[in-house]
């Protein structure tokens, strides 16, 4: 089972829980309809159709309404606490919620009690706070775009905004460095997958997979590129895959699908969920 | 010793509130509380004190909210610091241009406008909570009609969004002026 946590920007949202479904471009939760945006809703929604594809059991899901007053993020994670060793979950996907250090210590912890260890991803804030509370090797796939790199291989930094100059100015080309410095630091999981305008897949260090076609630039403005590619991964490794062929597929989709709709910047997510079935048709 | 304490509570925030005064930071952290932030009054490390050896542990990532909650209640307090690092948040802002489009950076978040009209085509980036719903609110939005992410955001990654935001608008301005 693939078991996605994160928020959605809703207020008054207590915790639901249950299979997620997508439909006609629509992201629903044991029938309730989710907003499909940037975020939690963007990863679900790729999960859903690669599973699809894949004809694989749709991903299970922990949601919390926040806005960003941390209410939600808080539910969540006790919840997540509490819960996660009665789930047989073979993949754990944390996506936007609160960065809580401690609460993410204790997610760890309760991760020891399962019977069957799952595949533990971060993306997004969760992988801010696992790497500010200095787990970073501890989960087996972090998934940062280029000032992420900077943060993961940034010693001091408990968040993006507190990076080095140095390292926010760091461009593409140097993306190498900054991922055998986020090794060193030990501020990366086993496996990396970064984003760019080159995309590395980088395992105990050792990048073992580069792409940069189609070149597709307008891809860094869409709210929500990456989310579909952690959703995709999850949702492979789920379907039986090995991680490192599910992060290399993932990304070989993720740029199919907009070269697919022709991606611009002003490119909807929703629209790239869409084509990611027919992305995947040339690849799986 | 500070970290001592955290182990023992489990909060860990990575920041600190720091004050001129003890009655200053007993009084944030009164104010805090009651405005559901996790806080805890702690020893700062002599590095970091400003006059008091008193000041007001937090999650830094909610530095903005907390902030606005401090300043909302005229609540007295020197500074907002990550317990770790130099201390100061990313102030560049890198610029890409599309066809019609002008992309704006900063630290983690990108907002993209429109050249011709002003309209936020996208926002990425970024992971706190507040991100999709301030993504909802601004989207499709001309530039010159929306609030500033600061105004309706609560986290670090809000506070990006608004100097992409920011340094988006005096460029529309400079052009349109």
């Amino acid at each position: 089972m693939l078991l996605i946590c994160g928020t959605i920007p809703l207020d008054n949202m207590s915790v639901i829980t249950g299979k997620a479904q997508f439909d006609n471009n629509k992201l629903f939760v044991e029938n309730a309809e989710i907003p499909c945006t940037q975020g939690t809703a963007a990863l679900i929604s790729a999960a859903c159709v690669t599973a699809q594809h894949l004809k694989s059991s749709p991903p299970h899901v922990i949601l919390a309404g926040d806005t960003g007053k941390g209410k939600g993020s808080h539910l969540l994670y006790d919840y997540l606490i509490n819960n996660l060793p009665r789930f047989h979950t073979d993949v754990l996907l944390m996506h936007y919620i609160l960065p809580i250090m401690g609460q993410m210590k204790n997610v760890l912890a309760a991760k020891a009690k399962c019977k069957k260890k799952p595949v533990l991803m971060a993306d997004a804030s969760s992988m801010y706070a696992a790497k500010a509370a200095g787990l970073a090797p501890e989960f087996d796939i972090f998934t940062p775009d280029l000032c992420e790199l900077a943060f993961l291989a940034d010693p001091d930094a408990v968040h993006p905004a507190y990076i080095k100059h140095h390292l926010f100015s760091a461009e593409d080309s140097q993306a190498k460095d900054l991922i055998g410095a986020a090794y060193k630091q030990k501020g990366a999981a086993k496996i990396l997958i970064a984003k760019g305008a080159t995309d590395y897949v980088v395992e105990k260090g050792k990048i073992v997979f580069v792409i940069s076609e189609p070149d597709i630039p307008a891809l860094e403005a869409i709210g929500g590129t990456g989310d579909t590619i952690s959703g995709m991964t999850g949702a492979m490794i789920d379907a039986g895959m090995t991680q490192m062929d599910s992060a290399m597929a993932a990304l070989k989709a993720n740029r199919k699908a907009g070269e697919l709709v022709n991606a611009t910047p002003a490119t909807k997510i929703r629209q790239l969920i869409a084509a990611i079935p027919d992305a995947l048709k040339n690849l799986l | 010793m500070l970290f001592s304490k955290k182990n023992k509570t489990g909060f860990e925030g990575g920041g600190l509130v720091l004050f001129q005064a003890v009655e200053e930071a007993i009084a944030a952290e009164k104010i805090l509380k009651s405005g559901n932030y996790d806080v805890k009054l702690v020893a700062p490390p002599p590095t970091l004190r400003k006059g008091c050896d008193l000041a007001v542990e937090i999650n830094i990532t909610e530095k903005p909210g907390i902030e606005r909650c401090l300043l909302s209640k005229d609540a007295n307090f020197a500074e907002i610091l990550p317990l770790k690092g130099a201390g100061e948040l990313l102030d560049i802002v890198k610029v890409k241009n599309f066809d019609n489009a002008c992309m704006i950076k900063a630290g983690n978040m990108k907002l993209t406008f429109d050249k011709k009209t002003g309209m936020i085509l996208n926002i990425s980036g970024g992971g706190c909570p507040d991100i999709p719903f301030l993504h909802i609110s601004m989207l499709d939005k001309k530039l010159t009609e929306v609030s500033s992410p600061k105004k309706n955001g609560y986290t670090l990654c809000a506070l990006m969004l608004d100097r992409a935001f920011t340094e988006a608008l005096e460029i529309w301005n400079r052009r349109n002026g």
